[in-house]
């Protein structure tokens, strides 16, 4: 497919073309069985993500953002197409290091306190050591909860659990990171500032981004917007005059 | 330490205590491994104080005359008997029942004769003398045991009649009647109900002029140095004594009947009290899917973070030893502690009950035995922890089955 096609304008990479891909999605489909019915989902949807480039997908609801978002981060299978990180395919040895994944619900680890769930990030690859320990704690104190390392979730809310599993995202130095209506969730006031943290964070280290989001304002912030609509990615910004 | 026995630990122990869930199933498994230990313990002790009472009586071996037939040159087979590698000692004994009479009240006891100068060397009799002493039994003197003593209401200095076979048979032939008067030289407690109400001690020769044995005895006992095998020793006197009409059997041999019994009984109790592990691991289980189903999305989560379904399966399944583990540590501790209180709480129970005579003529011990093997103690801790680990093996199944996706997905 070409790349100045408008209608594939999800394919096309930001200012930085030197950038290497980090992620690449290749005419991805996937549908489920419902009933005696099959719904396609997604109907080839492609895109490609550079180093350190920030990706905004909206879409109405149902439209398979989640999906796409799953699909992406390997945990479920495309019926057809190819999805690339970097030079290889997803696996799941490969997840803990290349990839972040943040969530809407949190899913932070209740018996575990902030810290060792940021840390739980590096238990999937090694024993975490002194200097992921260091690591982990500079990361929190970055998120704003040096105080609070200590505090189980229970006794966090919704907005500093965010936080804490955006810092679990970083731990482990990913190329990527998939976040799943990380507001979704959360007030106004506290979703701008985790999508501010998120966005800066990701900068500061050079990480992609892919933020999934119904919040157009948060959507604005990236450096490409799409839009998932019947099964296809399309650009909106830049527009598919790019 | 693999994150997935860190996550099994922090989700057993969180905060570093027991949560609720972790401690009734390690409650159910302790009470099971308790439980085990106590009654093994207990049987165990039945069966070594029943071993000790027998070795303490009997010796570790008695040569027999093959047929029933008495031994005719006792001193000579002795000697030979010696010289057989392993053999420490030996004491020809006599024995029958008789009739003992005191003061009109009759009593038939199991009369046992023996050797004054040799028994000690095999049977430590003295030991048991608790009123009187072995030294002073001689041709005209008998030593009864306390149960019978007290039956009887003699002590020490009475004199008791004593009627063999032998003296009732001339009285079928009409000839005089005549009772052999006794003295009550001591009396012997052993410890077992059965041997301390029906055995007397009288010398050897005073056995074989009430039966009319001549110089013959019925056996001879035999003492082993430590640490030999009985059945060995007795097979190897037997190869030497071939064609001596006489047969030597070890103590376990005599008295299989009664071990094997004991034995059954034992591994029964160990097999219906295991079920009592199996309940507790069904608890395991149902707590673990119980959780797994809680957990669904953590269990999602585990994966997004690059946790593959083995390892998944790994934390619940060590969730299930660790309880398993823990609940044995525990119930081994409960055991003991009850073993060791064991006659404490069958005193207060008969107590409350009012059944102290009971525990005596039924269980022949006039205190609960307790002796606890090795080998039992590493079966229950085999069974016990890994019958938990198995219960968590189907929660761990579920767990690892379960697709990061849906598990995200779910509500």
């Amino acid at each position: 497919m070409s790349t100045d096609d408008p209608s594939k304008g999800a394919t096309r990479r930001p200012a930085s073309d030197d950038a290497p891909a980090v992620l690449t999605a290749c005419a991805v489909q996937k549908s489920y069985q419902s009933g005696d019915r099959r719904i396609a989902v997604l109907c080839g949807a492609d895109l490609t993500v550079n180093s350190g480039e920030s990706v905004s997908i909206r879409g109405e609801s149902g439209s398979g953002k989640s999906t796409l978002l799953h699909l992406l981060s390997g945990l479920d299978d495309v019926d057809a197409g190819t999805i690339t990180w970097g030079e290889a395919g997803p696996t799941a040895n490969r997840r803990a290091r290349y990839l972040g994944m943040v969530f809407q619900s949190f899913y932070l680890i209740p018996e575990l306190d902030a810290l060792q769930n940021v840390l739980m990030a590096s238990r999937m690859i090694a024993s975490p050591g002194a200097r992921d320990r260091a690591r982990a704690k500079d990361l929190l104190a970055r998120v704003g909860l040096a105080e609070r390392m200590t505090h189980l979730p229970s006794q966090l809310s919704g907005g500093e659990r965010q936080r804490v599993a955006v810092a679990r995202a970083l731990m482990n130095g990913p190329r990527l990171i998939l976040a799943d209506e990380p507001t979704g969730n959360l007030d106004e006031h506290t979703g701008d500032a985790v999508i501010e943290l998120l966005l800066g964070l990701a900068r500061e280290t050079t990480t992609a981004l892919v933020l999934v989001t119904h919040n157009p304002t948060h959507a604005a912030k990236t450096d490409r917007e799409l839009l998932l609509h019947e099964g296809v990615l399309r650009a909106v910004r830049p527009s598919s005059g790019f | 330490m693999p994150w997935y026995f860190y996550l099994a630990l922090k989700q057993l122990f969180p905060t570093g205590r027991f949560s609720f869930f972790t401690a009734i199933s390690v409650l159910g498994v302790a009470l099971g491994v308790m439980l085990l230990v106590l009654s093994t313990s207990v049987m165990g002790g039945f069966g070594h104080e029943i071993r000790r009472m027998i070795v303490d009586t009997q010796g570790d071996l008695q040569v027999r005359g093959v047929g029933g037939k008495v031994i005719n040159d006792a001193a000579a087979l002795q000697a030979r008997l010696a010289q057989i590698p392993g053999v420490a000692a030996s004491t020809p004994f006599a024995e029958g029942v008789v009739l003992l009479q005191f003061e009109d009240r009759p009593a038939y006891p199991n009369m046992q004769g023996v050797d004054v100068q040799q028994v000690n060397g095999v049977i430590p009799l003295a030991r048991y003398v608790s009123i009187g002493s072995l030294d002073e039994l001689d041709d005209d003197s008998i030593i009864l045991s306390v149960q019978m003593a007290l039956g009887l209401g003699a002590r020490v200095g009475d004199t008791v009649e004593v009627y063999s076979p032998l003296i009732l048979e001339r009285l079928s032939s009409d000839e005089i009647l005549a009772p052999r008067q006794l003295r009550v030289a001591g009396i012997f407690e052993i410890g077992h109900q059965q041997l301390d109400s029906s055995v007397v001690i009288v010398t050897l020769r005073l056995m074989q002029d009430l039966y009319g044995l001549g110089t013959t005895v019925h056996g001879i006992n035999i003492k082993l140095k430590p640490g030999l095998d009985a059945d060995e020793t007795a097979a190897r006197i037997n190869q030497t004594l071939r064609g001596a009409g006489v047969q030597a059997r070890s103590w376990m041999e005599l008295n299989q009947d009664f071990l094997f019994v004991l034995q059954l009984e034992k591994n029964m109790i160990f097999f219906l009290l295991t079920f009592i592990i199996i309940v507790s691991a069904f608890s395991v289980t149902s707590s673990l899917l119980i959780s797994v189903v809680r957990k669904t999305r953590e269990i999602g989560l585990l994966g997004a973070l690059g946790g593959k379904p083995r390892q998944v399966a790994a934390c619940f399944c060590f969730q299930g030893f660790l309880i398993g583990f823990a609940g044995t540590i525990v119930g081994l501790v409960l055991g003991f502690t009850a073993l060791h209180f064991r006659n404490d709480m069958v005193e207060a129970f008969t107590k409350l009950t009012s059944s102290e005579q009971v525990l005596t003529r039924f269980y022949q011990f006039r205190e609960l035995p307790g002796y606890s093997e090795t080998r039992d103690i590493v079966a229950i801790v085999v069974c016990s922890v890994v019958i938990s680990t198995v219960a968590g093996l189907l929660p761990a199944w579920r767990a690892a089955k379960l697709k990061p996706v849906e598990a995200l997905r779910s509500e």
